[in-house]
């Protein structure tokens, strides 16, 4: 109860900070603009396709690139979004208000996700609908459409959970942030050498976010790549609520 | 027959941060009806004292028991009993004082029909009807402060923890929370932190003074002034190795 009432409160103060909406309108302009770029690259480059049925498809050159992008965008959107969590409300002391009504470290950080996660879904959500406006023309292929779309969700939840992690460990919001940004980015990059030699697998690859979203962007949804996923964001928000519930120890 | 327990009480608590002993073997304890006036310097450690009474700071060693229970015990049950204002007043600047409101009473877990009728009551209460729709952020300190002293009374709290609740506060200001604070005694304990004697004295029946971490003072306001004005400047100066 308290983690849905901490989510509802962290929902409501989104909803009027204008950061927020400032990073929401930045990035839908930006997915809007990668979008035209797309469907003006997919346009060109078929201009006598005689039916959808012999057409590369609409999905695979325009839809899964684009969330791509979208994930892409949120190594940085993520961390700022959630970078004032839980450290902005450490020093604030709001922390220490929720601890005293009762809330436990666990429900902090659950909470405080769920809050963020909604708004990164929802972008998500807005950013999907411009394919699908175009849908009753392209006839998009909805099961690959339905497996990059949870996967960009997955990951999106996970690069949440790794801002709110940071923001549980760090007194500054910004450090919070640039922490968040550097470990997306790293493991977006960590196997960058392997691929460019043309190498694959080892664990490294296995690190790699972009491991675990090119099979469901190609329409195939595979339980290790969802099992990826959880794990970070498990790990993420149970280091996270740790070092919240151990606060009380240490202040 | 066995004597009823004391509403609060501290047993030999202790407490180290970065390296410091902020608290050594703090013991004292608080009636229903009781204003405890914690009266110190800065740095004497009133604040962690009120943050481990309030339970989001723990004791390194000794107990916080409320009614004879350890605060551990029940952290969630205990916690719904005491009523906490931290100095620095944490309100969320973007929800109005209404919304604030219903916000806490959601995380004390409150129906909805018992949270408008606590809402109601404690924005009757501390005269905040007319600032109802105001965001938080907007308000001044005074306002604040009453935003947050409804926050800590909406559920009915047997103990109430004010730390430093005169702080920033204009003479009529201080002046409407002494009243209040004598409106609220009969039917809780309250402790609150000062370091102005004067502000003590006004609002408590009781004053117990801190000094580098140790009680060096706990009796009933009920001597001359200037007998407690003379006996805490003389405790004030005392350098830490004395209080050792």
């Amino acid at each position: 109860m308290s983690a849905l009432t901490i989510a509802h409160i962290d929902l409501k103060r989104l909803a009027v900070r204008p950061f927020a909406w400032t990073l929401a309108g930045i990035a839908l302009a930006m997915m809007a603009w990668q979008f035209l770029l797309g469907l003006s690259a997919f346009m060109h480059a078929q201009p006598s396709a005689p039916g959808p049925g012999s057409s590369p498809g609409f999905t695979d050159a325009v839809v899964a690139p684009y969330l791509l992008n979208y994930v892409q965008l949120c190594l940085v959107i993520a961390p700022l979004i959630t970078m004032q969590a839980l450290a902005g409300e450490r020093s604030a002391q709001r922390l220490a208000l929720l601890a005293a009504s009762g809330a436990s470290g666990a429900q902090n950080v659950l909470g405080k996700f769920a809050a963020r996660l909604a708004f990164l879904w929802l972008l998500l959500m807005l950013v999907a609908t411009m394919p699908l406006v175009l849908a009753h023309a392209t006839h998009p292929d909805w099961g690959q459409f339905a497996a990059a779309l949870l996967a960009s969700a997955l990951c999106v939840a996970a690069l949440a959970a790794i801002g709110i992690a940071c923001s549980a460990f760090t007194p500054e919001p910004a450090l919070a942030a640039t922490a968040a940004i550097l470990i997306g980015e790293a493991l977006s990059l960590i196997d960058a050498g392997v691929r460019m030699t043309g190498g694959g697998g080892g664990w490294l690859s296995w690190l790699a976010l972009h491991t675990h979203l090119e099979a469901a962007m190609r329409g195939l949804v595979r339980s290790e790549d969802i099992a990826y996923f959880l794990l970070i964001i498990g790990l993420s928000l149970a280091l996270a609520a740790r070092r919240v519930a151990t606060e009380r120890e240490r202040d | 027959m066995a004597s009823t327990p004391a509403l609060l009480e501290l047993v030999s608590v202790s407490r180290r941060l970065g390296g410091h002993a902020v608290l050594r073997g703090v013991s004292f304890s608080l009636q229903r009806g009781d204003v405890l006036g914690l009266l110190g310097v800065n740095g004497a450690g009133k604040s962690t004292t009120l943050a481990i009474i309030a339970g989001v700071s723990s004791p390194d060693s000794g107990a916080v028991r409320l009614d004879g229970r350890d605060i551990n015990d029940d952290r969630r049950a205990m916690r719904e009993r005491i009523g906490w204002v931290p100095e620095s007043v944490p309100l969320w600047p973007e929800l109005t004082v209404a919304e604030a409101l219903d916000a806490c009473g959601r995380l004390r877990g409150l129906a909805k029909s018992a949270r408008k009728a606590a809402c109601g009551r404690e924005l009757a209460r501390l005269e905040l009807e007319g600032v109802a729709r105001r965001l938080c952020g907007q308000l001044s300190l005074g306002l604040k402060r009453r935003v947050g002293l409804a926050q800590a009374l909406l559920h009915e709290p047997d103990l109430l923890v004010l730390d430093e609740p005169g702080n920033g506060l204009d003479p009529v200001q201080a002046a409407q929370l002494r009243a209040l604070i004598g409106k609220l005694a009969p039917q809780r304990g309250i402790i609150l932190s000062s370091h102005v004697l004067a502000e003590v004295e006004a609002m408590c029946n009781r004053v117990l003074i801190l000094h580098h971490g140790r009680v060096r003072h706990d009796a009933p306001l009920d001597g001359p002034r200037g007998q407690l004005d003379a006996r805490f400047r003389a405790i004030a100066a005392q350098p830490e190795s004395a209080a050792a």
